[in-house]
């Protein structure tokens, strides 16, 4: 497992893209309430890097990308984006950016705001059409073009504002809960999507409540809770080297060799065991082992994720 | 590759017109024939023009219905010019756009103007028909003068606060009662306190001699088109160095 101390960075050479410097945000209410949102967060982001960011509700995620494109001022530190201040980066550069809140003028038509976004984007005239036609269809709104925004569903709302963020060829993407509303069809359809858009001078930073989303598409993922950074993880199992791991065997046959390869394996019902292991080598040698003595597995999957077994530990339980 | 908010423009005015357009010229067209309609046949007059003149009481309501027509329109087109993106979230796709946020609602603001002064020039082509001694040319460069002055105050107003419009009719019409109240050397320190409050009380003279004759005092008119600059500018610098998000 490669836990990174909060202000630590993976250990590949590509140049820092995006970079939270001690930033800390504090609210404040007319009647001098205030709230710290964020508090003492360092953090660098790399060139082709796909950054995850968890946290539970309220931990200051949102605050942190508002940050980050300029909507807010941080109270403390700085927030630079390719060596600029980033609202700078932004107005000069612009971000592909889904908000976890899609908030498109209702009685605007779905393509004709696409056509708007592309104005303000800087894409020419003779490219607009071209390029809107290629959102439309990858993200399956040909049947809703012609729609209000005001009549479309929440998840072809959450796919017009995943079509906006692309619509130019950004080097940066950030997407805040990018499959909230999306029925699994697209939440699939999604993860091939961000999948094609991995490029090594593209850098992608993807908010979300749902950490199997997050050990899938991202390369770290920062935990943070309360404002904090409370850490960095590496999402690959490569770099996990767990003391113990509990993983769920689902066999289709050879029930009764399970215990041959694995002593302590504890039956859950369906052909399905649960098993204890030292180290993923440990694992596939005793996978092995009940693969030769004739038994036929259906998969093999961790109890916890890498991920939620490290958000677990610095987030705790659910609260 | 710099967003192109000169091109955006023409999306600006197509807003301006659907939001805000078509309602100041409703309201100006219901606002000019409910009262003018039975004046006109309260004076008898056979012919369809109204004869009248500077200075005649006919005149004077013409004044007072057109330039309350003006100001209700730069109401009208100052709610939520920036405080509806903030409100509703707009802000988080239009400014991720490789787009200055101060250009934009500067911009804005001068789409706007067009827009007002465009309707106010139908409304008063209109007018003239019926009333042949009013002149368009004066009545929009008071609609100008008016924009500038009520408009700068309204922008300044969407920018700090979620209830603009009714923050601008509350400022317009709390600053006239307060100088009437606290007018003269009698009202000490508040009498040198409402002079900070917007210039209102010189709209109706200048609305008189611009309209009817073209030309102001000129002292007036500083007054206000300053007063209404200087908070465009405010608004301008708290877009800048503020944030969007609440």
């Amino acid at each position: 497992m490669v836990c990174l101390s909060p202000a630590g960075d993976p250990a590949h050479a590509a140049a820092v893209v995006i970079e939270f410097k001690n930033v800390g945000k504090i609210y404040k209410s007319l009647l001098g309430n205030s709230v710290q949102a964020v508090e003492e967060f360092s953090l660098s982001v790399r060139d082709g890097e796909i950054l995850g960011i968890a946290g539970p509700n309220g931990a200051g995620k949102s605050t942190l990308i508002s940050l980050m494109l300029g909507y807010l001022r941080p109270t403390t530190g700085a927030v630079e984006i390719g060596g600029m201040p980033a609202r700078d980066y932004v107005e000069q550069n612009g971000i592909g950016y889904l908000s976890e809140l899609i908030s498109i003028n209702p009685r605007w038509k779905a393509e004709s705001a696409l056509v708007r976004y592309a104005t303000l984007a800087g894409i020419s005239d003779n490219e607009i059409p071209r390029r809107v036609q290629y959102v439309i269809e990858l993200l399956g709104l040909e049947e809703h073009r012609d729609k209000k925004v005001k009549a479309l569903s929440k998840g072809n709302l959450q796919r017009l504002g995943l079509a906006q963020a692309l619509l130019r060829d950004e080097r940066i993407l950030v997407l805040d809960e990018p499959t909230h509303g999306l029925d699994p069809v697209w939440t699939q359809r999604f993860r091939d999507i961000v999948g094609d858009l991995r490029r090594p001078d593209r850098t992608m930073l993807i908010a979300s409540h749902n950490l199997d989303e997050l050990q899938r598409l991202a390369d770290r993922v920062a935990i943070i809770d309360r404002g904090r950074l409370q850490r960095v993880v590496s999402t690959t199992y490569e770099a996990a080297a767990p003391a113990t791991t509990r993983f769920r065997l689902t066999l289709a046959s050879g029930f009764d060799l399970v215990t041959a390869a694995f002593p302590n394996a504890e039956e859950v019902g369906k052909g399905e065991y649960d098993v204890t292991v030292q180290s993923i080598t440990d694992l596939n040698t005793s996978l092995v082992n009940l693969i030769g003595r004739g038994a036929l597995i259906a998969s093999v999957v961790p109890e916890r994720s890498v991920l939620e077994q490290q958000f677990r530990e610095a987030v705790g339980e659910p609260r | 590759m710099r967003g192109r908010l000169a091109k955006y423009s023409l999306w600006q005015f197509r807003d301006f017109f659907m939001q805000h357009g078509i309602g100041i010229a409703v309201i100006g067209l219901l606002w000019g024939y409910t009262l003018l309609a039975p004046l006109r046949a309260a004076m008898s007059v056979q012919s369809t023009v109204i004869p009248m003149g500077p200075g005649s009481p006919m005149w004077n309501l013409v004044l007072q219905i057109t330039s309350v027509v003006v100001s209700l329109s730069v109401l009208i087109a100052m709610n939520g010019i920036v405080s509806t993106d903030r409100k509703s979230g707009y802000y988080r796709f239009l400014f991720s756009k490789p787009i200055n946020r101060v250009l934009y609602y500067t911009q804005m603001f001068f789409v706007y103007m067009v827009g007002v002064i465009l309707i106010m020039a139908l409304l008063s082509s209109l007018l003239r028909i019926i009333l042949p001694s009013f002149n368009v040319a004066y009545f929009l460069l008071y609609a100008a003068l008016v924009y500038i002055a009520m408009g700068g105050i309204g922008f300044l107003l969407s920018v700090s606060t979620r209830y603009d419009w009714l923050t601008l009719a509350a400022v317009w019409l709390g600053s006239r009662t307060l100088r009437a109240i606290y007018s003269g050397p009698q009202a000490g320190w508040k009498g040198k306190a409402v002079q900070l409050l917007p210039p209102v009380h010189r709209l109706d003279d200048v609305a008189n001699s611009l309209i009817g004759t073209g030309s102001a005092h000129l002292p007036d008119v500083v007054w206000l088109v300053g007063y209404g600059a200087v908070c465009f500018v405010i608004g301008l610098v708290i877009l800048r160095y503020g944030s969007l998000a609440d």
